[in-house]
């Protein structure tokens, strides 16, 4: 069952998104936008991130969803009223204009997911002579194979499957990891030099330090 | 099954790995292999392999009995440097037959000790500096070895030879995921050192493992072996493995204090329960009979029980901090040597380091020089019966590893003290 969180502070608007994505077969959560991102009873189901986050007309929320790497993979939509357009919302969310009809709903959800890359559609991702082939875990740089380590393949799958974003090391161990490891966070500076160690001077340097922040990925 | 299994399973298909090697290690370190074909691969992974756990005591072997490889699929590699079919390892766990942790395992020694860390809210990471020889594998193994750049007759090709060592040990490392920071020729002739970057310790000793092996590798294909002998030559300086200790509480480097000052009041109390221990630990810092040649001669390994910001003598020295630089705070052990079981060795030295704090040891003054200080065990004799007697020893590692490993030394010194040597003729044949 595909979860949807919906962070509203106004309930009777939330309750029509709720009721407009069930239609579409998810199951629908309305998070009272109290400043957390996570269902207050994080029981089992809520502790996994949901398949769809629908913002009412939140754009804080929106940009801490987006900082936040629990939420990576997860397509955010921002629902903003008509007579709120004014030229300042965010260029970076997929927008949802009520009134608004199923289909149009599904489209834009559709939309959603493709902007966090793609990467899950195609396959496989191409950055210069990097190919990395998330189906069979083979990663070459031109065309020569290179062997990873588990751990080491899905912080290099995570970060080229999202390009451009600067993720703390916390967020990389919470989501690659997803337990707290032996080296705490310094595990993650140890794996991203087995990377770079690995790809060679062609490639080490697009696994940027941001400094004090942590590690971005530059296509 | 676990994802990083199916990793393993998927990556060994679609890279044609024929066979896999499960690496574990005997008490006293010395790297073990059992190779599994692709085809067997799953099962492996999913019931763990039989095998007769007495060879996991070394040369004081017992009666037999069954243990089980459990490979751990986050340590799966295809190995770069074997030629002929694709091989990939797996460091193991060894388990009894009802899936239970096996008392003779070093490796779950160690995480046992790690997960007591964790429990603190401390973890560890360690960097390692490693020295070896080269030396020439058609030497007489008769006679002592002749250092390769000194030898004179070698001139014109030793440089190639090295300098290709070098290269191809730093790929090779790297391919297999560990990083260097240097590689560079040591003090004595033919000697090496290459720098391991920190990591968690449990990676540490699985690279060292590897790195051993490697280097070993990569010398056999020039026409060289390598060695990690405590003191090969006389004259000159012995093989280490200093080890870069840092600790950490959350973010908060432990050995460095916000006003600036190392190792800090925490740190110092780590500091404090690694010197309080370091003689009891030396049986396994310090393993053989010939380590204790390493350590006699001084040529900067440490004789004495104590540390220091400055000068290269002391057990541990630990660098002057720089305000603003936490990240680079860090101890300096200095005794081990390169042969040393890694595994054992990070777990003592963390538990050492634990009771310190735990039981708030007081670090005493800094001295560089030797006076007054403790000295460390002599031989491997005495170094074997503090081990025997260390409570540190019998808490962190149980009584079954503590009891195989005494045994191992006993029988080594033993036979040392039964054998009469090059030094014995050459002194006392014609004199006496």
């Amino acid at each position: 069952m595909a979860d949807a969180w919906i962070y509203s502070r106004e309930p009777t608007r939330g309750s029509q998104m709720a009721a407009s994505v069930a239609e579409l077969g998810f199951t629908p959560r309305l998070i009272e936008a109290n400043g957390s991102l996570r269902p207050d009873d994080a029981d089992g189901a809520a502790r996994r991130p949901p398949d769809l986050a629908v913002v009412i007309g939140d754009e804080e929320i929106c940009g801490r969803l987006r900082d936040d790497a629990v939420f990576a993979d997860v397509p955010i939509l921002l629902s903003v009223r008509p007579e709120d357009l004014d030229g300042e919302v965010p260029m970076s969310e997929e927008l949802l204009v009520p009134p608004f009809t199923p289909a149009e709903l599904e489209v834009r959800i559709g939309r959603a997911r493709r902007q966090l890359g793609g990467a899950e559609e195609a396959q496989t991702v191409r950055v210069g002579s990097l190919v990395v082939d998330l189906a069979t875990y083979q990663v070459t740089v031109g065309g020569e194979p290179i062997d990873f380590a588990f751990k080491e393949y899905e912080l290099l799958r995570f970060l080229v499957t999202h390009p451009g974003r600067v993720f703390s090391r916390e967020a990389l161990l919470n989501r690659v990891w997803g337990y707290d490891y032996y080296g705490g966070a310094r595990t993650v500076d140890v794996h991203v030099r087995r990377l770079r160690a690995k790809l060679g001077a062609e490639h080490a340097n697009r696994i940027r330090t941001v400094r004090g922040v942590g590690y971005r990925f530059d296509r | 099954m676990r994802a990083d299994a199916e990793y393993v399973m998927r990556v060994v298909e679609e890279r044609g790995v024929r066979f896999v090697r499960l690496w574990f290690v005997d008490v006293v370190g010395s790297l073990k292999s059992l190779a599994v074909p692709a085809s067997e691969l799953e099962p492996a992974l999913l019931e763990g392999v039989g095998l007769d756990g007495s060879a996991i005591e070394a040369r004081a072997r017992g009666s037999e009995r069954d243990v089980y490889a459990w490979p751990d699929p986050s340590s799966f590699q295809v190995l770069p440097w074997a030629e002929g079919p694709r091989v990939a390892r797996m460091c193991c766990d060894l388990r009894m037959p009802d899936g239970s942790p096996f008392a003779g395992d070093s490796r779950q020694a160690l995480c046992r000790v790690l997960d007591q860390a964790a429990e603190l809210g401390l973890t560890l990471q360690v960097g390692c500096e490693l020295e070896f020889f080269l030396f020439d594998e058609s030497q007489d193994p008769g006679r002592p070895p002749v250092p390769l750049d000194n030898g004179g007759y070698f001139d014109l090709t030793v440089q190639d030879v090295v300098s290709d060592f070098g290269r191809r040990a730093i790929e090779h490392l790297e391919a297999v995921g560990i990083p260097v920071t240097a590689s560079h020729h040591e003090v004595a002739p033919s000697q090496h050192e290459i720098h391991l970057k920190h990591t968690d310790p449990l990676a540490m000793a699985d690279a060292i493992t590897t790195f051993r092996i490697v280097v070993k590798e990569i010398a056999r294909d020039l026409g060289l072996f390598a060695t990690f002998m405590p003191k090969p030559l006389n004259g000159l300086s012995g093989s280490g493995m200093h080890l870069h200790l840092s600790l950490y509480e959350g973010e908060r480097n432990v050995f460095f204090d916000e006003d600036g000052s190392t190792p800090g009041r925490r740190g110092g109390q780590f500091l404090a329960g690694l010197l309080a221990h370091a003689t009891e630990m030396a049986a396994v810092s310090n393993q053989w009979v010939n380590s204790y040649k390493r350590l006699a001669a001084g040529m900067e390994a440490p004789t004495h029980v104590n540390w220091s910001r400055e000068g290269s003598g002391a057990l541990v020295r630990v660098p002057t901090g720089r305000p603003g630089q936490a990240d680079t705070a860090r101890i300096e052990l200095r005794s081990p040597d390169a042969a040393a079981n890694p595994y054992l060795l990070f777990a003592l030295v963390l538990a050492a380091g634990l009771r310190g704090i735990e039981r708030g040891y007081q670090l005493a003054p800094e001295a560089a020089g030797d006076e007054g200080a403790a000295a460390l065990p002599g031989d491997l004799g005495e170094a074997t019966e503090l081990f025997d007697g260390s409570e540190l020893a019998r808490d962190t590692l149980g009584d079954t590893l503590c009891d195989w490993y005494v045994a191992n030394k006993r029988s080594e010194w033993d036979a040392y003290r039964a054998t009469v040597t090059d030094f014995d003729r050459e002194r006392y044949l014609r004199w006496l």
